[in-house]
């Protein structure tokens, strides 16, 4: 059988193909059971679980660990700041601005702040605002830590100043802007209408203030809107004027950014402050002295302002009595200063609100005022005179008895006073010749002396005296419009050496720093009010000495006078760093009485 | 030059800062208008890289914080669009090459491959990124605009002392 052929069962194998000798088997048919036996394996209750272990190949498991997030992210926080008005366009720098400026400008050392670090490398600290106690907003304090320096803000284009501010005046106006409620008292004369005006304008590029009021007394319209179109020339101004309906258009109508008014017109509209319309960013008060009266008509309407920020400006905080301040505060910030609070505690609860420099101070940045007290002897005419006068005075007062009142010895007092001045029957006056021979040296060193008086009449006779030094006259009977321009000649005229004014119409508020010589001829009640009228020549913008004369007549009811005044002024210029304010910095009654030594009797008499 | 001061609003700078602490860098970006008034401030949270990232980025690093990561952010969430920013560090004047508005660095250690501009705007050279070599013309055009009073190195002690204030009030840590 071939190799590939399957054999049939039972027939013989063809062998065929091998050998003879291999090819003789027969097939023998086997019966063979092949099928397989199962037999099933012993059965367990709990079925059996293969343990698998893993077996490591290598001694070490691996170094593999998670690292996080390979990229950075940071988030952020932002604040955004007002922004000038969008209709403000600088105006054009005066084209001889750099000639011009040197006028005024000096360069003197910058003072170390109060929490100033000394500067490396001889480098001056620079003037910056900051947030004050009363921000508690993180927008409020980075919007005041973010403001340029304002040493260097008035060396470049955007800010058109006539000379660049002292220092101290930087630093009045970095006092200013962060604050919504300040009191500005410097001294007179330091120049606080520049550091409000340069502060409100430097506010008003901010974009924070857009609407303004600085209230004033009348006589200081026309020196603001002078003093604005210097320091702030981009910043329009309208003054209240007119009748009531014009004014009614001003308050309601105008979108001027920047109002002036004075006192008693803003007493006279106090209905039309109930309108909610009337609203301001800022509301400025020149002589905030002004409201020292609480519940006066005057100060009500001003506290009735609405405002967001309270500013108050004067160089008599406290005129009188330690309550003066504390009713300048019902407007600057109410509440701040409990009306009973205790003379005490007046100034921690003030201090953050007040800022004031002395001339002392700022010695550097003025020249020296000297104080010269003449004392005169009356004429023999005035002596006698006076003795009369003062002894039939007081005989009468004491035949008054009980029902005498301070405004019986108040009129002594003038009469004595008068008498002083001139003699009532012959005219003569030691005080006049001493005057007389004075303003000839003033005159001859072409030089411009300012002489003040209580009273009108003592003014005419003495202008008739100097007729040849020019005098002018500036007192409550000239006509307001004629006091400007009676101003404007005195400065401008060479001939017009003298102006003759009245301590009401003249102490306040007025810029004559072109004068020199500043003669006090009769004394004021006030040592305040004295200081203020010597300051309308020692202020800033003088670049010479200034000489005071305070006339004084020997043994008489004026000695007696400026002997209490001597010995409170002296208390009054510490008033503000003291906690323990005097009562009053004016004659009081006892005092008025003490003058005639009535004082004792009266005590006795109660 | 015209005498005329420019209007406050005409453009915008951006001045660009990275503080750099123990707690980590810190960002502070401030706009100001062209008087250098503050219009806006923005700052971030702290970035602190590990030392994974720090040996990963390798040389990257600090241009990728400083320029990518604090920079860019910064100036992309601002309001305003700057016309020219000015970083007080090297580090960031690749960011010129991811936005299209003129950079320009006050000197550091380094100052790679930059130009340099003097101008009276500046107390100490400014440089820019050779790369841009034709932004120079617009620089000098925006900086002779800049107001006088204004220094540009000045402003970074403004943001210096926020980031230091916004941080003492906890901004830092809830920056969003």
């Amino acid at each position: 059988m071939p190799p590939n052929e399957v054999p049939t069962p039972g027939l013989p194998l063809n062998f065929g193909w091998l050998p003879p000798q291999l090819a003789e088997f027969t097939t023998i048919a086997i019966d063979l059971d092949l099928t397989p036996t199962y037999v099933l394996p012993p059965q367990f209750d709990e079925p059996l679980t293969a343990n698998v272990r893993e077996t490591r190949l290598l001694a070490q498991s691996p170094f593999v660990k998670t690292i996080g997030k390979l990229d950075l992210a940071v988030t952020t926080e932002g604040w955004k700041f007002p922004s000038p008005p969008i209709e403000y366009a600088p105006r054009a720098a005066n084209a001889n601005s750099e000639s011009v400026r040197p006028v005024g400008r000096r360069v003197v050392d910058l003072p170390t702040l109060p929490d100033g670090q000394p500067m490396p490398d001889g480098l001056k600290p620079r003037i910056r605002t900051g947030p004050t106690t009363d921000h508690v907003l993180i927008k409020d304090r980075l919007l005041y830590l973010l403001q340029p320096p304002l040493d260097g803000l008035f060396n470049g284009r955007q800010l058109e100043v006539p000379f660049e501010p002292f220092p101290y005046q930087l630093e009045g106006i970095a006092f200013l802007m962060p604050r919504h409620a300040a009191l500005l008292a410097d001294e007179m004369g330091l120049g606080k209408t520049a550091q409000a005006i340069l502060a409100l304008r430097l506010l008003y590029h901010q974009g924070v203030v857009t609407k303004a009021l600085i209230v004033m007394p009348k006589p200081l319209v026309h020196n603001w809107a002078r003093e604005l179109k210097l320091w702030a020339p981009d910043l329009p101004f309208e003054v209240f004027d007119g009748d009531a309906d014009d004014r009614r258009r001003v308050w309601l109508v105008s979108n001027c950014p920047l109002k002036l008014i004075n006192y008693e017109t803003l007493t006279r509209d106090a209905e039309i402050l109930a309108d909610k319309r009337v609203a301001f960013d800022l509301v400025v008060l020149d002589e905030a002295q002004r409201i020292k009266n609480r519940g006066s008509k005057t100060a009500n309407t001003v506290t009735s302002i609405r405002r967001t920020r309270s500013w108050a400006m004067t160089g008599t905080p406290i005129e009188n009595h330690a309550d003066d301040l504390v009713n300048i505060f019902s407007f600057v910030d109410p509440g701040r200063v409990p009306q009973d609070c205790p003379p005490r505690q007046i100034a921690s609860l003030t201090s953050d609100c007040i800022l004031r420099r002395t001339k002392d101070d700022v010695q550097s940045d003025m020249p020296p005022k000297m104080i010269k007290d003449v004392e005169v002897d009356l004429t023999s005419a005035q002596r006698i005179a006076y003795d009369r006068a003062e002894n039939d005075g007081i005989i009468h007062l004491n035949e008054l008895g009980d029902t005498i009142s301070v405004q019986h010895v108040f009129q002594l007092v003038m009469r004595l006073k008068q008498i002083c001045n001139f003699d009532p029957l012959t005219g003569e006056s030691a005080k006049l010749e001493q005057l007389m021979h004075d303003m000839e040296e003033v005159a001859a060193n072409g030089r411009k002396a300012i002489i003040f008086s209580q009273w009108v009449e003592p003014l005419k006779v003495i202008a008739e005296s100097l007729k040849a030094y020019g005098p002018l006259q500036y007192h409550g009977r000239i006509p307001q419009n004629e006091r400007t321009p009676i101003l404007d000649r005195f400065q401008a005229d060479p001939d017009a050496h003298v102006l003759l004014m009245t301590y009401g119409t003249g102490s306040v508020g007025l810029n004559l720093q072109f004068s020199n010589y500043v003669f006090l001829f009769d004394r004021w009640w006030n040592p305040a009010v004295e200081d203020q009228a010597i300051n309308r020549a020692h202020r800033i913008g003088q670049r010479h000495p200034v000489t005071v004369t305070r006339f004084l007549t020997e043994n008489t009811i004026e000695q007696r006078i400026g002997d209490i005044l001597e010995a409170k002024r002296k208390v009054f210029n510490d008033l503000l760093s003291q906690a323990d304010k005097p009562a009053s910095i004016g004659l009081s009654e006892d005092e008025i009485f003490g003058l005639f030594d009535i004082g004792a009797r009266r005590k006795k008499a109660a | 030059m015209s005498d005329r001061p420019i209007a406050p609003n005409a453009f915008v700078l951006g001045f660009l800062t990275v503080v750099q602490d123990p707690g980590g860098y810190f960002g502070g970006y401030l706009v100001t208008n062209a008087w250098g008034r503050p219009l806006e401030f923005r700052m971030t949270t702290a970035v602190q890289p590990n030392r994974v990232q720090q040996i990963l980025y390798g040389a990257t690093l600090n241009e990728y914080i400083f320029a990518d990561l604090i920079g860019k952010t910064l100036i992309e969430k601002a309001t305003a669009q700057p016309s020219l920013i000015i970083a007080d560090h090297p580090s960031m004047l690749p960011l010129r090459s991811r936005m299209d508005v003129p950079v320009i660095a006050l000197p550091g250690d380094t100052t790679g491959d930059a130009l340099t501009i003097q101008h009276a705007r500046s107390s100490s050279p400014l440089l820019f990124s050779a790369s841009f070599a034709h932004d120079r013309a617009t620089i000098e055009e925006l900086l002779n605009q800049i107001d006088p009073s204004v220094d540009l190195t000045e402003p970074f002690a403004r943001i210096r002392e926020a980031v230091a204030e916004a941080r003492k009030l906890g901004v830092a840590n809830r920056a969003a």
